[in-house]
């Protein structure tokens, strides 16, 4: 059963034509029930804007979608019950405890005390219940945006850049509660631009590029999605020069290891021809299996965005 | 029905852990303190001075005249504009509110702390005159009380609405804030202007909202004695009469203001993303 469904998804920021901006355009795809369904992009790429249409608070310009089936207002708001999320950075009420602010978040979402309580224990953050939320540190401000998103026992979890500002401990122990929850039937949509932890998380997955989505599918099937090879020659100068050329060739990376190619089609032998005949002679030629990292910069390498975004 | 418990709970959970909220009511319950010591003092000196009711309900409901509206107004804005610099109302709608539901959970805060504010006068002010020795005339309260005291409220209604507003839509409390002060300098500088305009222009400046606003929180508009004793006063002075339009039309034209300002904030909770 779709869990989300959107369709043609739209955002304009502003009417005046040379003024609007399309954060979000005409975006479509469908999360499944039970999937850890990554949304991935640069910072400023339409993420938190989809999510933010999804969950109520940015009003679309176009298109549609449904969660749990429901597309009218009413539907969608009971719909809602059933979601836990959390945008960005934690939203809570800096002058409150951090057990007042979940009573905050329980009493909407109709839970009791005891499951406060749970929440609190499975995120480590019981001890400190009783303290302001203003002297909380970024990590456990993000551990209790966690505790609140699972507080009405959501069927669907959206996380927005949970691992934002945590140390690499934290960004684990994040990712040990995503796969406990999945592990309990959880269907979780989660956004980050952290690509290693979205390959060892998910099992779905959507780039999205300037408001638009250029790839999506499994983890295996994205990956896989563009065949690429490790090339190494006596002059990489040269090497570099050809490829450029090379009507098999759609992106080239030099890394350390040697020159990264993706390819239009599998022919590694025509690309080894075609090298050969410009002069170049090929001291490694062998595929690549790519990382998700690789495809999202083959996707997004014009961007300066998000190269900077991904070197940070 | 239980989502207006839900509203309660939640806003009452908000307002109560802020220090804000208890700085600002303490403020005028000791504000109101000291009239009612004042008022108790002076019966105690002044055999002629009643404080006690019917006939101190002018004075016990002063409490509630001009600045309360500002308190009140101030209040709002400090407790509501936060709610978009923090993004913590918008968490509230991740978490299930609906931004009309939002919206309203707001409405009962304004709804709240006017009950608050007038309990809080009442309570010293009522609780003041037991310890005066001003004997009370017939009956406790007068139709003309009822007239001031609702008169007030609706005051209340304006300025908590007008700090709703201004909330809502600048979504942040210092330039919030600003504006409701500016607004108040602005509306008397036109007014000024319009007076020497002539007669028919003068009388449209009774409907602005700070002046009609003014005009229902005084006294003199309800209390038709006390009225003519100030004009019989004025009159000896060579000062022309003070006069009030009808406090039916003010009661509409302060409802018409409220209504619109919290309509103009419906619609920008409702219309803008949070």
């Amino acid at each position: 059963m779709p869990i989300i469904e959107t369709r043609d998804l739209s955002k304009r920021y502003g009417t005046r034509p040379d003024k609007s901006v399309l954060a979000v355009d005409r975006v479509s795809f469908v999360v499944e029930e039970g999937q850890v369904f990554g949304f991935l992009g640069p910072n400023g790429s339409g993420k938190t804007t989809t999510i933010g249409m999804l969950v109520g608070i940015i009003n679309p310009t176009g298109g549609s979608f449904r969660l749990f089936g429901a597309s009218d207002a009413k539907g969608l708001l009971a719909a809602r019950t059933r979601v836990g999320a959390t945008l960005e950075t934690p939203n809570f009420y800096p002058y409150m405890r951090g057990r007042d602010n979940l009573r905050v978040a329980a009493a909407i979402k109709g839970v009791g005390r005891s499951r406060i309580r749970e929440c609190l224990e499975l995120v480590g953050l019981a001890d400190r219940a009783r303290h302001r939320f203003s002297t909380y540190s970024l990590g456990m401000k993000q551990r209790l945006a966690l505790a609140a998103t699972m507080l009405g026992d959501p069927e669907l979890i959206i996380l927005d850049e949970p691992a934002n500002g945590l140390d690499p401990q934290g960004m684990r122990e994040i990712r040990e509660i995503i796969r406990i929850l999945a592990g309990r039937g959880k269907t979780i949509f989660l956004s980050s631009h952290l690509l290693s932890e979205v390959e060892r998380t998910c099992t779905h997955v959507a780039i999205v590029r300037k408001g638009r989505i250029m790839v999506q599918g499994t983890v295996d099937e994205v990956v896989s999605e563009g065949t690429s090879a490790l090339l190494r020659a006596e002059d990489e100068d040269a090497l570099m020069a050809a490829l450029a050329d090379c009507p098999e060739v759609t992106s080239v990376l030099r890394t350390d290891d040697g020159i990264i190619v993706g390819l239009s089609g599998g022919d590694l032998a025509g690309v080894n021809g075609y090298l050969a005949g410009q002069g170049i002679h090929l001291s490694y030629l062998a595929p690549h299996r790519q990382s998700l990292e690789d495809v999202f910069i083959d996707l997004t390498g014009g961007d300066f965005e998000s190269m900077t975004e991904i070197a940070s | 029905m239980k989502i207006l418990g839900v509203l309660l709970r939640i806003e009452t959970l908000k307002t109560v852990k802020r220090r804000t909220s208890w700085v600002t009511v303490g403020l005028f319950a000791a504000f109101n303190v000291i009239m009612a010591v004042d008022n108790v003092n002076r019966a105690h000196r002044f055999p002629s001075y009643s404080y006690a009711l019917p006939d101190s309900w002018p004075n016990i409901l002063a409490g509630l005249a001009s600045p309360t509206g500002f308190f009140i107004a101030v209040l709002m804005i400090l407790l509501v504009a936060p709610e978009f610099s923090w993004r913590t109302g918008r968490q509230n709608v991740i978490d299930g509110l609906s931004k009309e539901r939002l919206y309203a959970g707001k409405v009962m805060l304004l709804a709240g702390l006017i009950v608050l504010f007038v309990g809080t006068v009442l309570l010293i002010g009522v609780g003041g005159t037991l310890f005066s020795p001003s004997e009370g005339g017939p009956g406790i309260i007068r139709s003309t009380d009822l007239s001031y005291l609702g008169g007030l409220i609706l005051n209340l209604l304006l300025f908590g609405s007008a700090g709703l507003m201004l909330s809502t839509l600048i979504r942040s409390a210092g330039p919030a804030m600003g504006v409701l002060f500016l607004y108040f300098l602005v509306e008397g500088a036109i007014v000024g202007l319009i007076m020497r305009a002539g007669e028919t222009a003068r009388s449209l400046t009774e409907y602005f909202p700070a002046n009609v606003s003014e005009a229902l929180g005084d006294d003199l508009a309800h209390y038709p004695e006390m009225l003519a004793s100030v004009n019989a006063d004025r009159a000896g002075r060579g000062l022309a009469p003070r006069e009030f339009l009808d406090v039916e039309v003010m009661v509409m034209a302060v409802l018409a203001y409220s209504t619109i300002f919290l309509l103009i904030s419906f619609l920008s909770m409702r219309k803008r993303d949070l």
